[in-house]
């Protein structure tokens, strides 16, 4: 007898255990989709939804704070999406909000990201209609990509000419690079140069020593000798 | 002489073709009786389970030896199915980079399908044999038949309550092998990584739906139900003696087993007809 109530009290911890540990995984998985929160719906127009599916969450400053209750087509490039929100998160989102559909991650779910409007306006009231930016598409990237690309393609042409062209010797950087004759010259004109400047400064210490221009150039050494004192005492 | 022996050889040939070809047509015709006897039996459970006197007691004892006593047995298997799971599954998600994707891509796996499947299997293995045995064992000693002359309903005593006390079973256990992979599989992930506890569960029910748990749920009463009546039906029908006992009890794991995987199938059909 004793036994057979030991077997009913173990049966019936077991069951027990068992329906709380089911109730317990139901309230975690309701709770994420908003089911045991206090809620407010507002709702938003799309040209494109990019897939969004109904249950994908919401997020506002990366933060979860609802999911979409509901996806309708309301004319042929409108799509109306219902979304609860969680009550909270009420104060913090203001009537010029915007809602633009993204993804989690490269590869992850679709979701709305809502961006906080702002400071001073009014909070969103339930049923309210949320306004909208269109997000940019996969399709549209691709698109860009692809022009961009075309342009690279076009850049490296002109490119491999005008290496061609330099290979050739043809104009001036051509010249530079591969004409020997040039390339002579050039280093005739900086012989040249170099004597040339040898001569001015000849010149110049000439002109030094000349009595017209001595005191312009003593005046300029004076100056130089302060400028140093000042230097050194600080 | 030579003609004399083909003649034997060719009609010894044909005896043989004409044994095994009535053999098939035994077993298949075997098969479509115990298919049909199967139904009528079932049938009988559903006419038979409202009516009074109602065998609480039996139910309560049923439900502790099948429920209760599984207990162990299905715990450990769920620990390791969740641990092991991870530990498989982590190299595959490494190369893409997505090891953070582990905890969800197991307890979606865990609770969808291997939980319910494996905790059936290993359901249909112990409690199964069990009663396909207990039941063969007692109609072999005609326990059965004294019950019937004694005004005891065998088949409400012996059969309703160990398929209502299966079907109402597997369901807890399922649960709770879940839970414990879930375990199983934290530990798993915390092998090679650095999760901690809350974030492990929190990225769990981030990607669990009641999509993925109900129908997961509802297919283990029918699995609990479909072993339970198998076995029940199997013993229940034994008539050969000591060898029936056996036989009967291997017949209920296997033809149980089977049935699980059909079942499943079929669930899944209609699951993804829905959702």
């Amino acid at each position: 007898m004793k036994k057979t109530s030991g077997n009913k009290i173990r049966l019936g911890i077991f069951v027990s255990a068992g329906i709380v540990l089911f109730i317990v995984g139901i309230y975690f998985i309701g709770e994420r989709q908003q089911m045991f929160s206090k809620t407010f719906n507002i709702s938003g127009i799309f040209k494109d939804i990019s897939g969004l599916q109904i249950g994908n969450n919401v997020r506002f400053s990366g933060i979860n704070v609802g999911v979409i209750s509901d996806i309708q087509q309301v004319t042929d490039s409108t799509v109306k999406v219902d979304m609860l929100i969680d009550e909270d998160s009420r104060k913090f989102i203001k009537k010029n909000a915007k809602a633009i559909i993204g993804s989690d991650g490269l590869m992850g779910n679709k979701l709305v990201i809502i961006t906080p409007g702002e400071p001073g306006k009014p909070m969103l009231a339930d049923n309210d209609c949320i306004a909208t930016a269109q997000p940019v598409s996969m399709d549209e990237i691709l698109m860009k990509i692809k022009v961009t690309s075309t342009n690279a393609a076009e850049i490296t042409g002109d490119l491999s000419s005008i290496i061609k062209n330099i290979r050739d010797g043809k104009g001036t950087i051509g010249k530079l690079f591969m004409d020997s004759v040039f390339a002579d010259n050039i280093d005739k004109t900086l012989v040249n140069i170099k004597q040339g400047a040898g001569g001015f400064k000849q010149n110049m210490n000439a002109a030094s020593h000349n009595f017209l221009l001595r005191g312009f150039f003593k005046k300029k050494k004076k100056d130089k000798d302060k400028e140093k004192d000042e230097k050194n005492k600080n | 002489m030579t003609s004399d022996s083909k003649t034997i050889d060719n009609k010894v040939s044909t005896e043989t073709n004409t044994d095994s070809e009535n053999s098939y047509k035994k077993s298949l015709v075997g098969f479509f009786e115990d298919i049909t006897l199967l139904t009528k039996f079932s049938l009988r459970f559903f006419k038979e389970v409202f009516k009074p006197p109602y065998e609480f007691n039996e139910l309560v004892r049923q439900s502790y030896l099948i429920g209760y006593k599984s207990f162990p047995l299905v715990a450990i298997t769920g620990f390791i199915m969740g641990l092991v799971l991870t530990i498989q599954s982590r190299p595959t998600l490494a190369e893409f980079g997505a090891e953070s994707w582990l905890p969800a891509m197991v307890a979606v796996s865990i609770i969808r399908e291997i939980g319910p499947v494996i905790t059936a299997l290993i359901f249909a293995g112990k409690v199964g044999s069990g009663i396909g045995a207990e039941l063969a064992s007692m109609k072999v000693t005609e326990q059965i038949d004294a019950m019937e002359v004694s005004g005891i309903n065998p088949f409400k005593f012996l059969v309703i309550t160990r398929v209502l006390s299966s079907t109402l079973m597997l369901p807890l256990l399922v649960i709770v092998a879940d839970t414990i992979a879930m375990y199983g599989a934290y530990i798993g992930v915390n092998l090679k990584g650095d999760v901690t506890f809350q974030l492990f569960f929190s990225q769990v029910f981030e990607k669990l739906d009641f999509s993925d748990v109900f129908p997961a749920m509802i297919k283990t009463f029918f699995f609990g139900f479909s072993i339970a009546m198998i076995s029940c039906y199997k013993g229940y029908n034994s008539n050969k003696g000591t060898e029936g006992v056996g036989e009967s009890a291997n017949s209920a794991v296997v033809i149980g087993s089977l049935s699980i995987f059909i079942l499943d199938m079929i669930a899944v059909q209609i699951t993804s007809l829905f959702l």
